[in-house]
């Protein structure tokens, strides 16, 4: 079908034709592996002052309040408190930490962001704010600010980025390409990385999840917290069967203020009590699965 | 002011230890709401949306869901209350002592504690005057108790930049609209400090059961999962759990069972115990006092 095109930016397919998995050639993991794990967590910061991005509590028959204290709150829970419970999560597994971070957010959490550089945790772009990319005013300067926070406080520029909610423009992975970074994840639509064509030098897509997501699960579809446990075994059995002949990646993803709530963290500990001690799945960063790619896969178009 | 004008940001994790008394390592803070819907406005909240999903006026059947729970859900929980000796803080739009004055005699007759939930169930946004109507919600329910209330929340917890400002005004020393800690903080007002005590949106029947439409045991299993973590954490530093209830959903046939063996099941458990807003207050301002070093 031909859709009409933007006049920036391009059309999905026009970045990456459609491909059906099983007709590709097989990817082989080091050692035997079968699939890679990669856990992101995301820290945002909610700017007071402008309507909150999710709520936990609505206002007495509805509407949307300026300002709205209770959900800023909410999130603030996350950073002060939840943040730390997941943490223990990570420690105790030895799960190689993804932060997803607002540029904002590494500024006002410096404690967050001290300790996951002292973890050797990977930072990656989630926006300068925790806000929608078509409504930020100038796309480039904000992807760029995110890239130069993070790396003024890690010394590190990060290769990666997940978008705010994932939204993007028609134009995005050519900007994110432009501005150096390596691999985007906000397309969720195979179980393997993909190349994607920019106007510039192609950018890596790796699989990220909205099934094993808290704001999805819990925030969208009000599942019990149990339910975030089930699932990730159900996902997990799937992928690891499919993965049999050629590798996959499964991602989970995690909110402090969703599953660093007291009675949630629980079922996050409860998934990799079972599937940390699998000797042929790896638990692995967003860069080690594209560095691993990029040398094993099929060469960009 | 800028909410973190008001309280900087910090990790719980390294700050100075507040000591509960001896024996006490997990206190309970019961929160019993009690609301006034004006039939002249749309329902705070909603059982069952119109035909067409337009809103009507007057809504008499979300009107009725809310009156059920004054006639006959308040009475449940409070006699699953007396029989577990809880003595919950009581939340009330001060226009419940004009309209139901028998449901906040009871109340009053159980020795438990009044704190302000504003006039009625109007977000503090849509108030003409946010101050008055502060200063109305506290003379009202003293007048009627005898006591001026210590603590308030908000409608919907909401609240302005300037409420707390207000509410230091007013008399107001605890507020529960802030939902961002596990302990006590102290907030900065214009006026005197104002002390936002642990509330939660997470063991509240509002979100779990009319937001998220969690099925009534889940009462239950979520409480005991929330209380098992902060039970183990209180091992380190003290913890309060809120448990928030409203007549008209906790006060139902089917949920009051789930309610009470939530409760029970958790303070059955050694150094928990169920205190009031205003005895937390007053722990945590003694406290706080000593474990400044």
């Amino acid at each position: 079908m031909n859709f009409p095109k933007p006049s920036v930016g391009m059309l999905p397919n026009d970045r990456l034709a459609y491909s059906a998995i099983p007709s590709r050639k097989p990817l082989k993991l080091p050692k035997g592996a079968r699939m890679v794990v990669w856990t992101i967590t995301n820290v945002e910061e909610w700017d007071p002052t402008q309507t909150m991005p999710r709520t936990v509590l609505t206002p007495p028959a509805g509407g949307s309040p300026m300002p709205d204290i209770p959900n800023w709150c909410w999130h603030e829970y996350g950073n002060r408190v939840g943040f730390w419970r997941l943490l223990q999560v990570y420690d105790d597994f030895k799960i190689p930490g993804v932060m997803n971070i607002n540029g904002v957010a590494v500024q006002s959490y410096p404690d967050i962001v001290e300790t996951c550089v002292e973890r050797n945790w990977e930072f990656i772009g989630h926006g300068f704010t925790q806000r929608n990319m078509q409504k930020v005013e100038n796309e480039r300067a904000d992807i760029r600010k995110s890239a130069e926070v993070i790396e003024k406080a890690t010394g590190k520029r990060p290769r990666g980025w997940l978008g705010p909610g994932l939204t993007e423009t028609w134009e995005t992975p050519d900007i994110l390409a432009e501005e150096g970074y390596d691999y985007v994840a906000d397309w969720v639509l195979d179980d393997q990385p993909v190349w994607m064509k920019t106007r510039g030098k192609p950018i890596l897509n790796i699989p990220y999840t909205q099934e094993c997501n808290d704001v999805a699960m819990m925030l969208i579809q009000h599942h019990k917290a149990s339910e975030f446990y089930e699932r990730a075994m159900d996902q997990f059995e799937q992928i690891y069967k499919d993965a049999k002949g050629s590798a996959r990646v499964m991602a989970i993803s995690v909110h402090p203020y969703i599953m660093g709530a007291p009675h949630r963290p629980k079922y996050f500990r409860k998934i990799y009590e079972k599937i940390r001690k699998k000797r042929d799945v790896l638990f692995w960063t967003g860069s080690q699965i594209a560095d691993w790619y990029m040398k094993v896969g099929p060469k960009p178009a | 002011m800028h909410p973190r004008e008001r309280l900087a940001y910090s990790p719980i994790e390294g700050r100075p230890l507040l000591k509960l008394p001896k024996g006490v390592r997990l206190v309970v803070w019961p929160v019993l709401a009690l609301e006034e819907w004006d039939m002249a406005r749309p329902m705070a909240r909603m059982v069952i949306s119109p035909p067409q999903g337009q809103p009507m006026l007057p809504d008499h059947p979300n009107w009725s869901w809310h009156e059920y729970g004054m006639r006959v859900g308040f009475w449940r929980l409070r006699k699953m209350m007396l029989k577990l000796g809880i003595t919950p803080t009581v939340t009330l739009n001060a226009r419940v002592c004009e309209t139901y004055p028998v449901v906040v005699k009871a109340c009053i007759d159980s020795g438990w504690e009044l704190n302000a939930h504003g006039y009625d169930q109007v977000p503090m946004h849509k108030l003409d005057d946010q101050r008055a109507v502060i200063m109305k919600s506290m003379d009202v329910i003293e007048k009627f108790s005898g006591k001026r209330p210590r603590g308030w929340f908000g409608p919907g917890l909401t609240q302005t930049f300037d409420t707390l400002d207000y509410l230091s005004e007013a008399g107001v020393e605890y507020i529960g609209d802030w939902v961002l800690d596990d302990e006590p903080v102290t907030l900065k007002t214009s006026h005197k400090p104002v002390v936002a005590l642990p509330y939660n949106f997470e063991i509240h029947d509002i979100v779990m059961m009319a937001l998220q439409h969690l099925p009534s045991d889940q009462w239950h299993a979520r409480a005991l999962d929330h209380f098992k973590t902060l039970y183990a954490e209180s091992a380190e530093r003290p913890k309060v759990m809120a448990m928030a209830c409203h007549p008209y959903l906790s006060g139902v046939p089917h949920r009051i069972g789930h309610v009470e063996r939530t409760f029970a099941e958790i303070l059955a458990h050694e150094g928990v115990v169920s205190w009031d807003g205003a005895k937390i207050l007053d722990w945590y301002l003694d406290a706080r006092a000593k474990s400044v070093a």
